[in-house]
């Protein structure tokens, strides 16, 4: 066992520099895999990590950077890739003579793929593959694993959970920051801090990408926020071409002087990259050997974040938005049933736009299959979304799905001070990270007064410590129970947030509308208990953000207690209104009625034919309010208004964002009949299956075909893009199917889209095929054998018309 | 970061063969342009590499290619320029977004719009590196890209091996060697002696029925 983690953080160590121009300069080509030359080239590789040891590096790698299954499918070969890298290493510190002191780390790059869910490889693939070169890396010899040249968050998760689930080596990990601080998938210094804190990685930083100079601000942004050592290996300054090749612009005392600045930041691994040769080490360690070193200091901020933001608990009250959670809320129920992820996006952008910090998200429904549905809806939501996740179940197995595959540091909700609720929930806390949700309720119930609130809170946060989870990474709800049910409930909660704070310093959090259960007009409780709660110490309120009032109450209380400067966000928020904010509220509860002179009718139709989605809900609403029957207004109306759109499209007269603005209105519309229709909603024409075939990610195209048919009474069901074909025959063949659309928009994935066709051919002989996508032609689409091809947005309606007809 | 794009480019990609737009549909590329304006983060990198070839047969530092198109392209070539230009991740999270909203007409804005964008970026670098070879008394050929004629999307490993794409840009391969984020593009741009005339455009690309191919340049 290697005594790299005793010395780590305790006095300055040195990293090596870049290998590719070193190797270069032996003779390898650009376009040619670096890691290959472990086998064919053993000297050159012996040759350059001993020039390392020899200028003093204390942890020199391994060339395994791109050493992955995605590059060298041979598995056997890779193996021996792999620890032939380790050896070279382990050979060259023996011939330095550096065995004491010198640290062989295992190199693990980036794979060059994007993960789930945009782009196509699986988290679980990207933790294998990294996983098996960690196994071999450590069998080899290796000291520990440096992670480096990340930008992306999530494969680094992959990287460090596949390393740790893998090896008991120690786990170091860099990224990749832009001139602006920015990693190039958005992460700052203080999002990327907070994740890897969260993994228990032993040290985090940045490599590759600018030069020391460029870096200095966000090493000292990374020390501000990580209690962490701080490992920075800088590229030789900027690149600029020279005669056709990349030259950086510092020389090597330049660079050291340089370094001799990032060490003064405070700075504890300090390294080169990219055109940094033995001789920068060299004078980098001459010139900072003398620089005092201070370790590390423990932080103790509490922050959840996601790829991009951090929340920090604590300055003011941060509001979770509580929408996406089925309880009482048939439409979200109805989505998680039908596996409508968009419409819970939906849920979730909305909340976003009100104000939430952080957004729960809780999929519990007796009739579905939890974790799966946290596994699929998490990394949906941070697809679109940037704010921080609350991961909230009551089901372990959920909150790891969930937890797992979380993009950042994430609110869990929630641990209790049952045993079995202990040792369940710590140790994935403990894994992945995470701000966790304590409530203060044991076997025996929940304690009746704040004193024994405040008891089981102390011994859950014992509890954690021995996770080795710090109070900062908990969470104590203060309990909000209906005032109608005991009156002396939100007197005890009140009470116990603010001993919690003041006795134990631990943060809270509260269900807030927990507290009006069962009492007309609850808002006006809600808010003011709200507010209440604030002044007592909440930190973390649970709310609808959507409801004016609590909002109110939030910004009343930053404005009142110097949270809000100037005013400014009040003053944002309010600025333009007009009236009271009370009695506007009011006003806007009745719906405006339709302009006089129109008919009723007409304006209907009027209103999908100019894209107006709000306007034909509302006359929807009007008219069956007024007691027009549901199904003459989808025939004598809807219908009719879409089919002149649909003409006026196909005519050329009008365009497609005009179409699909027309379809989004007529979808709005037919929300609103289909709830007055009793039995289900309209009778549907059929069902159809629409899909982006294997290979290809493009899906606007598809989306396009699949509002349209759903508007023209055609149930969609949506596999989605990058589509097996074995999963869109099996769906077929489940489900009865008489047509499927496909879509392919480059020419590399139409052999997809043809396999497709001819496995559905044999499975289902029945359906028939449609075919869409720019590359495609009516030629090509008979080509490879499809039964008809949409050249655009309408023709697939139009065919599914001819299919369905014929009864 | 601003870009010279072409509303026109715009008005194609969503079907306006040289028709004047709607008021929805100018409209909605306005408020497109207006979000990606904010959200794109032009990235590029590109370099100068010695050029072998042998008939169709061609060498870039060890990246072998085969294309009858490119060899053409690349007639009296003895270098040649790779380039990889991308708008970032945020056209793509802008239009996942207006579909998670259910705005499908805003997401097909979105996607022309950035497509436009990503055009002139590519011109916008495709100049800057037309001048460097001016300076040293070269012209360049148009760009071509794998995925054009019969120069195959294969040729992507290696030409992101070459640039360092995805650690200089972030851009990452799928696994049928799609790019993403999708607002990227990667070209090899031939650099010859002389300022020979040289088709640019549709007009170089031998795929005649692409359907966003540029009919107005083919005319006389």
């Amino acid at each position: 066992m290697s005594n790299f983690l005793e010395r780590l953080g305790r006095e300055r160590l040195y990293c090596d520099g870049g290998t590719g121009s070193l190797l270069q300069a032996r003779g390898l080509k650009g376009g040619e895999l670096p890691e290959r030359w472990n086998l064919t080239h053993p000297d050159a590789l012996l040759d350059v990590a001993l020039g390392y040891f020899r200028a003093g590096s204390h942890i020199v790698n391994a060339n395994t950077f791109g050493a992955n299954r995605l590059h060298y499918p041979d598995p056997a070969e890779l193996e021996a890739i792999v620890r032939a890298g380790v050896g070279h290493v382990i050979e060259a510190r023996r011939q330095a003579g550096r065995e004491g002191d010198g640290y062989v780390a295992l190199d693990l790059g980036p794979t060059g793929r994007l993960l789930k869910p945009m782009g196509d490889l699986d988290f679980e693939e990207a933790v294998a593959l990294f996983g098996e070169v960690a196994r071999w890396g450590e069998a080899a010899g290796a000291d520990l694993a440096l992670i480096e040249t990340m930008n992306d968050t999530l494969e680094l998760k992959a990287a460090v959970l596949a390393v740790k689930e893998h090896t008991s080596l120690p786990v170091c990990a860099t990224c990749v920051f832009d001139a602006r601080g920015k990693l190039l998938t958005g992460g700052t210094p203080e999002s990327l801090a907070a994740m890897l804190e969260g993994l228990r990685v032993d040290a985090l930083g940045v490599n590759c990408g600018l030069g020391p100079a460029q870096l200095a601000p966000i090493v000292k942004r990374l020390l501000d926020a990580t209690s962490l050592p701080v490992i920075v290996n800088p590229n030789a300054g900027l690149p600029r071409m020279e005669d056709g090749r990349t030259v950086y612009d510092l020389s090597a005392d330049e660079f050291a002087d340089a370094m001799a600045e990032i060490a003064a930041l405070g700075a504890h691994v300090l390294g080169g990259c990219c055109g940094t040769t033995p001789e920068y080490i060299e004078k980098t360690i001459a010139r900072t050997r003398d620089i005092p070193f201070a370790p590390p200091v423990k932080k103790r901020r509490s922050v959840v974040s996601s790829f991009s933001q951090v929340v920090e608990i604590g300055p003011r009250p941060v509001i979770v938005g509580e929408r996406i959670n089925p309880t009482g809320k048939k439409k979200l129920q109805a989505a998680l049933r039908a596996n409508d992820l968009n419409a819970i996006v939906a849920q979730g952008l909305s909340q976003e736009e009100s104000g939430a910090d952080v957004l729960d998200v809780n999929v519990g429904l007796p009739d579905i299959d939890e974790p799966a549905m946290m596994a699929a809806l998490v990394p949906k939501l941070q697809s679109v979304l940037a704010l921080p996740l609350q991961i909230d179940s009551s089901s372990p197995e959920a909150l790891e799905r969930g937890l797992r595959l979380y993009n950042g540091k994430a609110l869990i909700n929630s641990v209790s001070g049952k045993q079995e609720s202990l040792d369940a929930v710590l140790p994935l806390a403990a894994k992945y990270g995470g701000v966790l949700i304590a409530l203060p309720l044991d076997e025996s119930g929940i304690p009746a007064t704040a004193e024994g609130r405040v008891a089981v809170a102390r011994r859950i946060v014992a509890e954690a410590a021995k996770y080795g989870i710090g109070p900062e990474d908990i969470v104590v709800d203060g309990l909000a129970m209906t005032i109608s049910a005991d009156a002396a409930s939100a007197r005890v909660t009140l009470e116990t947030l603010r001993r919690l704070r003041d006795e134990l310093g631990l943060h809270t959090v509260l269900g807030v509308s927990n507290i009006s259960f069962g009492l007309p007009q609850r808002e006006i409780i809600n808010a003011n208990f709200f507010t209440m709660a604030m002044e007592n110490g909440l930190s973390l309120a649970i709310i609808n953000p959507g409801s004016a009032a609590m909002m109110a109450a939030w910004r009343a209380f930053m404005a009142l207690t110097g949270r809000d400067a100037q005013c400014a966000g009040f003053i944002a928020a309010y600025g333009q209104m007009t009236g009271s904010l009370f009695s506007g509220q009011a006003a806007a509860s009745t719906a405006p009625t339709a302009p006089t002179g129109a008919s009723a009718e007409g304006t209907l139709a009027d209103s999908i034919r100019f894209g107006m989605a709000d306007r034909a809900a509302l006359l929807a609403r009007e008219q069956l309010a007024s007691g027009a029957d549901a199904m003459a207004i989808i025939n004598g109306t809807l219908i009719p208004a879409l089919d002149a759109v649909g003409r006026g499209f196909e005519a050329g007269t009008l365009f497609l964002p005009q179409l699909l603005m027309s379809a989004e209105a007529a979808k709005a519309a037919f929300a609103v009949v289909k709830e007055a229709l009793s039995g289900g909603g309209r009778a549907e024409k059929g069902s159809l299956i629409l899909a982006t075939v294997k290979g290809d990610i493009h899906d606007i195209g598809k989306n396009i075909v699949k509002v349209l048919l759903e508007n023209y009474g055609y149930r969609v069901i949506d596999l989605g893009k990058d589509v097996p074909p074995e999963t869109i025959v099996e769906a077929a063949r489940r489900e009865n199917i008489r047509l499927v659309g496909l879509s392919a928009l480059m020419t590399t994935t139409v052999p997809s889209m043809e396999a497709t066709i001819r496995l559905l051919r044999e499975a289902c002989p029945e359906a028939r095929v449609v075919v869409g996508g720019a590359v495609l032609t009516k030629d090509y689409a008979e080509q490879i054998g499809a039964d008809h091809y949409a050249r655009e947005a309408m023709d697939t309606v139009r065919y599914a018309d001819a299919v369905f007809g014929e009864g | 970061m601003a870009l010279d794009w072409d509303r026109r480019e715009a008005f194609r990609y969503l079907g306006l063969r040289g028709s004047a737009p709607d008021a929805a549909t100018a409209r909605a590329v306005d408020e497109a342009a207006e979000a990606l304006e904010a959200a794109i983060e032009p990235r590029q990198v590109s370099r100068r590499f010695p050029l072998k070839r042998d008939g169709a047969a061609m060498d870039i530092e060890g990246l072998r290619i085969a294309s009858r198109a490119l060899a053409h392209n690349l007639e009296g070539c003895d270098e040649v320029y790779l380039m990889a230009a991308t708008l970032g991740m945020g056209p793509d999270t802008l239009i996942a977004r207006a579909q998670a909203a259910g705005s499908m007409h805003r997401a097909v804005a979105l996607q022309a719009v950035a497509a436009a964008m990503i055009e002139a970026w590519c011109d916008a670098v495709n100049a800057g590196l037309r001048r460097q070879a001016e300076a040293r008394g070269k012209a360049l050929r148009p760009r071509f890209s794998p995925g054009y004629g019969d120069f195959e999307l294969s040729a992507q490993e290696g030409l992101f091996r070459l640039l360092g794409v995805q650690r200089n840009i972030g851009v990452t391969l799928t696994d049928s060697l799609l790019m993403l984020p999708t607002k990227s593009v990667t070209a090899v741009i031939g650099i010859a002696d002389a300022a020979a005339a040289c088709p640019t455009g549709c007009e170089a690309c031998d795929k005649a029925n692409c359907a966003f191919r540029d009919e107005r340049r083919n005319e006389p």
